[in-house]
């Protein structure tokens, strides 16, 4: 206990001062004012700024320098998300960069890792995960999508379902059965299949936001490549956990959460009760102080968990399942506390401010819907990267042994 | 005092299942949810007004059959669990109860009546925006000018608004410090403009701004009487028919929870059969009944007008508010990414009871009011208690 130091890096304060100049300066203004606003971004509007990221080579600080890359410990990645979101950018949306990549990289042939990593490090392509299917959530590998081999191809068929911004994506990397008659894992292969393939239908889903962003995709005879699989026929299950993992870490984002309290202490000064605005009230102070005590403990795991990381070479199992258990829990408390400023005026719900064009007039604070539609998002946050039951099931089985 | 029996509770509540699960289904539901949806049916409201609903606690006199709060309370549980769109609150329970208790024998014999028939809507627009959930923060004004009163001043989203015939509208007679008076509005009146919003549930409603002037017979009762322990005692039965409604939304919640993993395999089983996760629909049964428990007390509390019957609400809305929240989340858990959508019940249960979780007041807010006001044999001790000479018995 209390061995590694676990104390913050001052070499990366040039590089935060680097970060935050960008951003000033290179942020759109039409972004900028619609992130105040908590609007929603369209597509073009994402690939601007991830454009810019990818040229400056941020976007991929994270993939080794022989991937194109700089090689960033973990700990230069949190400045940068850090600064990120003090500066309003808009949040890294990035199945490519954070998923397909690495897979990519550690597991793809040198064919594949020509094709594509030059792409996603440029925001060239957008990316979409079709791991979940409607009989196969949280029993992943019971998943019943198949792949037929047919000469050098692929005949994809079955249905994905959550897809996060498949309406979007150029690629989906997907889990498909490829042999129905061994254990249900040893059974998995990894493809990467293009979004315009003849055969691909989305739908999409209204969240309980009542904005789009889920879709289902269906595969009728979709003829995929064979040189689209990752690694070997049937060694899908290792390369997807090795992607789950990666999903876990990057499900914690400080950088979101200083934002929501930005937007909740603006409410408290706002919202009032019996003529004096809630920031007064002891309890509300409180409760600043409660999430905040969260967020340090949250913080220092996180720290602990990057320097266990270090010296074992390996994340820790407990770590990433700790920190997504906790992470979401806590973003979940501070959007609960969001909800609770703005029940006294309501609470409304003014879901068509965040669209572009919207000019209505706002019933109560001008953040509410921003944060109501946070709120009601991330009630998929325990859900979403694996269930926090099921982060609870591989700490009991992997780190506790039981 | 209520004058139902038993078994007449017991068919006012098969009435009110048979008819909101036939007629009321979720199809329907989702249809007239949306922004341009006839939410407020005049078709459906006929008929909760032929079903004896809406006058289920007006005095017989008076066209009702003469309920309590609790019969009150039957229907908002029904509306609970059915998600009911139009302002039964508004009408039945603050419009009617303002109506009650402030208007005169000539206002409560013409308009009690048309309630109801279901000929009248109300909405009680008495909460302002800096007021929170404060019941005594009156700013509007309505200042005595020839033949009646100009009404100046803004309310707070009020649900059921910008359908309602009438607004219940509380506002300060002649001055700033003058007694607050209850003034009936028509929504139509020149000089009253809605803002209209979806509250988080997706049920419409509107902030009111007055400049208004309107004739001295839309003042309920006389000008010189303050009603403000006459509001107070309306949020009370409102906020616990807002309890009522919740405890409805939190069963139909956690029996789809329950329904729904009997039927959801995943490790080739169905999740009911997780022993973490049947411990969760424990727990989530367990927050119906406690709900369920202290809201009847309270209700009994009420319609007797027990001395104690203030508390009892005020405990009932913080347990309440608990149980939606402990039950609203976890429906939503486990039903996994089929419950974010919307296609699903769950998610607009989890919605519904948000909004029964804020309204009239939070959990915070009641523990603020109840820690404020400890009767003394749960206080703990001051400074001045331990200086006083013992009792002696
Ligand atoms: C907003 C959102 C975005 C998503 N984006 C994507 C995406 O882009 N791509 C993609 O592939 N998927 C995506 N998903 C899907 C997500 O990964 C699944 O929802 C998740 O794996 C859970 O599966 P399920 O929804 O089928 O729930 P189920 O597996 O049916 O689980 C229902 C409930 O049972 C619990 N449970 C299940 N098994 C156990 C057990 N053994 N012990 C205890 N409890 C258990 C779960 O924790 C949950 O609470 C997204 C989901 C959401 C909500």
């Amino acid at each position: 206990m209390f061995i590694r130091s676990v104390g913050s890096d001052n070499r990366l304060n040039a590089f935060r001062e680097e970060v935050r100049q960008f951003c000033r300066e290179k942020i759109p203004a039409e972004i900028r004012r619609k992130q105040e606003k908590s609007q929603h971004l369209d597509k073009a509007e994402y690939d601007a700024w991830l454009k810019l990221l990818g040229e400056k080579g941020w976007l991929t600080g994270k993939w080794p320098k022989e991937y194109g890359g700089l090689g960033w410990e973990p700990e230069q990645f949190l400045v940068f998300e850090e600064e990120l979101g003090k500066a309003g950018a808009p949040p890294l949306i990035n199945f490519g960069i954070n998923l397909a990549g690495p897979v990519i990289f550690t597991f793809g042939n040198d064919e594949q890792k020509k094709k594509y990593l030059a792409d996603i490090a440029k925001n060239n392509t957008w990316w979409c995960q079709g791991y979940s299917e409607p009989g196969a959530g949280s029993d992943l590998a019971s998943l019943k999508s198949r792949a037929v081999r047919d000469g050098d191809h692929y005949v994809v068929n079955g249905q994905k379902t959550w897809t996060s911004w498949a309406h979007w994506a150029d690629m989906i990397f997907v889990l498909v059965r490829t042999d129905a008659t061994v254990k249900k894992q040893a059974g998995i292969s990894f493809l990467l299949i293009d979004m315009n393939t003849p055969g691909i239908t989305v739908r999409p889903i209204i969240g309980i936001t009542r904005h789009h962003h889920l879709n289902e995709v269906f595969f009728d005879n979709v003829r995929v490549p064979v040189e689209n699989r990752i690694g070997e026929e049937n060694q899908g299950w290792t390369y997807a956990k090795f992607l789950l993992a990666n999903e876990r870490l990057h499900s914690l984002s400080f950088a979101k959460f200083e934002a929501y309290l930005a937007k909740i202490r603006k409410a408290l000064d706002v919202v009032k009760d019996g003529g004096r605005p809630l920031s007064e009230d002891p309890t509300y102070r409180r409760k600043l102080a409660e999430l905040d005590v969260r967020m340090a403990t949250a913080k220092a795991l996180m720290a602990d968990q990057l320097a266990a990381a270090r010296t074992t070479g390996s994340p820790p199992m407990m770590g990433a399942a700790a920190l997504k258990l906790r992470g979401t829990e806590l973003q979940q408390s501070i959007l609960q506390m969001g909800l609770e400023v703005l029940g006294r005026n309501g609470p409304v719900y003014q879901d068509l401010a965040l669209e572009q064009n919207w000019d209505g007039e706002f019933v109560g604070p001008d953040v509410s819907a921003g944060l109501i539609y946070e709120h009601l998002y991330r009630r998929a946050a325990t859900i979403y990267s694996g269930s926090n039951e099921v982060q609870r099931n591989i700490i009991a089985k992997g780190a506790l042994g039981l | 005092m209520t004058s139902f029996s038993a078994d007449e509770r017991q068919l006012l509540d098969e009435s009110l299942q048979n008819f909101l699960s036939e007629k009321y289904g979720f199809e329907r539901w989702q249809q007239r949810s949306g922004p341009s949806g006839d939410q407020y049916g005049s078709n459906e409201w006929r008929q909760f007004a032929d079903l004896g609903w809406l006058g289920v606690a007006i005095p017989e006199e008076f066209g009702g059959t003469g309920g309590g709060l609790t019969e009150l309370a039957i229907v908002m549980a029904a509306a609970g669990r059915h998600m009911v769109l139009e302002g039964l609150l508004g009408t039945v329970v603050l419009g009617a109860g303002a109506i009650e208790l402030a208007g005169t024998q000539a206002q409560k014999g013409d308009l009690l009546p048309k309630i109801a028939a279901g000929e009248l809507r109300l909405a009680f627009c008495h909460s302002e925006q800096d007021a929170g959930y404060a019941r005594d923060y009156v700013t509007t004004i309505a200042r005595p000018v020839d033949g009646g009163y100009a009404l100046e001043g803004r309310k707070a989203f009020t649900l059921g608004a910008q359908a309602a015939d009438l607004l219940v509208v509380s506002a300060r007679v002649g001055a700033a410090d003058g007694p607050v008076g209850l003034f009936l509005v028509p929504r139509e009146t020149d000089g009253v403009s809605l803002n209209i919003a979806p509250a988080l549930d997706a049920r419409l409603g509107a902030e009111v701004r007055l400049s208004a002037r309107v004739p001295g017979s839309t003042l309920l009762g006389r000008a010189d009487v303050d009603r403000t322990a006459s509001i107070d005692h309306l949020i009370d039965r409102a906020a616990i028919a807002v309890c009522a409604e919740a405890c409805g939304a939190m069963a139909e919640a956690t029996q789809n929870t329950i329904e729904y993993l009997k039927v959801r395999e995943q490790f080739g089983q169905p999740l009911a059969k997780f022993q973490v996760l049947q411990h969760r629909l424990v727990d989530m049964s367990l927050a119906c009944e406690e709900a369920r428990a202290i809201v009847h007390a309270a209700l009994e509390a009420l319609d007797v007008g027990a001395a104690s019957a203030q508390r009892t609400v005020w405990q009932a809305k913080v347990q309440t508010a608990q149980s939606a929240r402990f039950v609203g989340t976890q429906s939503l858990q486990l039903h996994g990414g089929i419950g974010m959508t919307d296609e699903l019940k769950a998610g607009h249960l989890y919605k519904r009871l948000c909004v029964c979780e804020a309204m009239f007041g939070d959990a915070d807010w009641y523990l603020k009011k109840l820690s404020q006001t400890l009767p003394e044999h749960i206080r703990a001790r001051t400074q001045d208690d331990r200086m006083k000479p013992p009792e002696v018995a």
